[in-house]
C-alpha cells in the first residue's frame, strides 16, 4: 500500500525543439505523445507506463509538479486522509486532468512544490516487451537512459529566520506518505539543523531528496544508468552534443552513487545516475552527515564543491 | 557572407566587460559566455548556460546583438528593453561593451550553515 515510486516530473522549458534534441537525442527518451496545449510527453526504454517527463512551453525553466504513483486506487483515499489530518489541503483530480492518468489527489508540499498521486497510468511497455526479452533495445539514440530516478528540490532553509522547509518537508513526507530517510546532512553550531535529506519508498537510497537553499525550486531531476562506464560514456555523449555539464563523472559519497550533472537547454539540471548504491530497507537506520564533511558527502572525491551546486538552480 | 564580403564564420566582434577591462573575441553564432568560458576567461559568472538560471545576467552599455528566449524569473520585458539580458543567451551583432549584474552567490556571501 501506499507509494510506490517517481511517476513523472512536468518541467518548463524555453525553447521545445531544442528541449526535444535534448531529452530524445541526448538522453534517449522515446516521445510518446503531444497534447493539444504543445506539452510533450517521453518515457525512457526500460519504463512501461506512458511518460516520466512531461515538457511544458514556459517563458521560464524550472519544475510545474512532480507525481508519484500509488500502488492501489484505493490509497489515494487513505493518502489524502493522512495529508488532510496532517494540515495540508488535498484536492481531487479527475481522471484524465493529468494526462493518460486516472483520478489522482492534488497537493503542495511545506515547501510549496506541487506534487500530485495517482495509481494509473496508461501502459504502453518496455521497448524490450515482456515475452523472452533482450537486455536492451536496439536504435537507442544518445545515452539511452533507462527510467526517471528521482528528483532533488531546493526548499528554502534559513535558520536565523527559523525557516527550515527540509525539515518540515521531510516530516511531512514521512508521516503521512511512510517516506524513509536514507540520509541527512546535519549543519549548524550544534549540528542540530537538518539542512538536506534523501528519502526512499523503493529499496534504493532515494527517491526523492531535499536540500536547503535562498529559495523553493528544482536541483535536478535524475535519470538512470546501469553502471559506471556508461557514465563516461553519456558524458561522452553529452560533451560531443555540447551539452553544459556542471560536474564531470564523480561519486556522490551520498547514496554512493555515480553521476554527472548537466544543464538541458532550458537550464533545468539533470543527472545521470547509475548504481543502485545500496539496499534501502524501512528498518536501515539513517545515515548523517556532519558539516565539516558535507561536501564529501555530495562529491566524494574532491570533498569540495564542485561546478553551481548551490547557487545555481531552476 | 555579410555586406563586406567576409565570411561569416571568420566575423569575431570584441566583447569588453567593463567591470575588470577584460576582453576577448566572440563571433556572431557564439554566446557571450560561451565565448568566455571557451576562452578560458573569467568575469561573467558562468551557470546553466541554457537562459533559465540568472546568474550571468548583465548589462550592455554599447553594442548590438540578438537573444533567444530568456527566463522570465529573471529578465522582466522592462529590463530587456534596457539592454538587460542573460550573457548565454546574447549573441552580438557588433563590438559590445557590458557589466556584470549576476553575482555567484558562493563568491560574495558567508555561509553559516554549510549549504546556506
Amino acid at each position: 500500500m501506499g507509494v510506490m515510486r517517481i511517476g513523472h516530473i512536468n518541467l518548463r522549458v524555453l525553447d521545445m525543439a531544442a528541449a526535444l534534441d535534448h531529452y530524445q537525442g541526448v538522453l534517449g527518451l522515446i516521445k510518446t505523445h503531444e497534447d493539444d496545449a504543445g506539452n510533450v510527453y517521453l518515457k525512457g526504454w526500460d519504463e512501461w507506463d506512458k511518460y516520466s517527463v512531461m515538457l511544458t512551453p514556459s517563458d521560464r525553466a524550472g519544475m510545474n509538479h512532480i507525481a508519484y504513483k500509488v500502488e492501489a486506487d484505493a490509497d489515494l483515499d487513505v493518502l489524502k486522509g493522512r495529508i488532510q489530518d496532517y494540515g495540508v489541503a488535498v484536492d481531487d483530480v479527475p481522471a484524465g486532468t493529468l494526462t493518460a492518468c486516472g483520478r489522482a489527489i492534488r497537493f503542495n508540499m511545506p515547501s510549496g512544490h506541487e506534487m500530485f498521486l495517482y495509481a494509473e497510468k496508461e501502459f504502453v511497455g518496455k521497448s524490450v516487451g515482456t515475452t523472452n526479452p533482450e537486455p536492451w533495445p536496439d536504435g537507442l539514440k544518445g545515452i539511452g537512459a533507462h527510467w526517471l530516478d528521482h528528483a532533488l528540490l531546493m526548499c528554502e532553509l534559513n535558520p536565523e529566520a527559523g525557516i527550515n522547509k527540509v525539515a518540515e518537508t521531510t516530516d511531512f513526507l514521512m508521516k503521512t506518505m511512510d517516506f524513509h530517510l536514507a540520509e541527512q546532512v546535519m549543519v549548524g553550531p550544534d549540528g542540530d539543523i537538518q539542512a538536506a535529506t534523501w528519502l526512499f519508498r523503493t529499496s534504493t537510497p532515494h527517491d526523492i531528496a531535499l536540500v536547503g537553499g535562498p529559495k523553493m525550486g528544482l536541483h535536478h531531476c535524475a535519470f538512470f544508468l546501469d553502471e559506471w562506464n556508461d557514465v563516461l560514456k553519456a558524458a561522452d555523449v553529452m560533451a560531443k552534443n555540447k551539452v553544459k555539464m556542471d560536474v564531470t563523472p564523480q561519486r556522490h559519497g551520498i547514496t554512493r552513487g555515480y553521476t554527472i550533472y548537466f544543464f538541458d537547454p532550458s537550464g533545468n539540471r539533470n543527472e545521470t545516475f547509475a548504481g543502485l548504491g545500496y539496499l534501502a530497507q524501512p528498518d536501515m537506520p539513517p545515515i548523517t552527515w556532519t558539516e565539516d564533511n558535507l561536501w564529501r558527502g555530495i562529491f566524494y572525491h574532491t570533498g569540495e564543491e564542485a561546478g553551481a551546486f548551490t547557487s545555481v538552480y531552476t | 557572407m555579410d555586406a563586406t564580403g567576409t565570411p561569416e564564420a571568420d566575423l569575431r566582434f570584441t566583447i569588453t566587460i567593463a567591470d575588470t577591462g577584460e576582453t576577448y573575441a566572440c563571433g556572431p553564432g557564439q554566446s557571450l559566455l560561451d565565448a568566455m568560458v571557451a576562452l578560458g576567461r573569467k568575469g561573467i559568472p558562468s551557470g546553466c548556460h541554457g537562459g533559465g538560471c540568472g546568474v550571468c545576467k548583465i548589462k550592455v552599455a554599447n553594442g548590438t546583438y540578438e537573444t533567444l528566449t530568456m527566463s522570465r524569473e529573471h529578465i522582466s520585458a522592462e529590463e530587456e528593453a534596457q539592454g538587460i539580458v542573460l550573457a548565454c543567451r546574447t549573441f552580438p551583432r557588433s563590438a559590445i561593451r557590458l557589466s556584470v549584474l549576476g553575482k555567484m552567490r558562493k563568491a560574495v556571501t558567508q555561509r553559516r550553515y554549510g549549504l546556506v
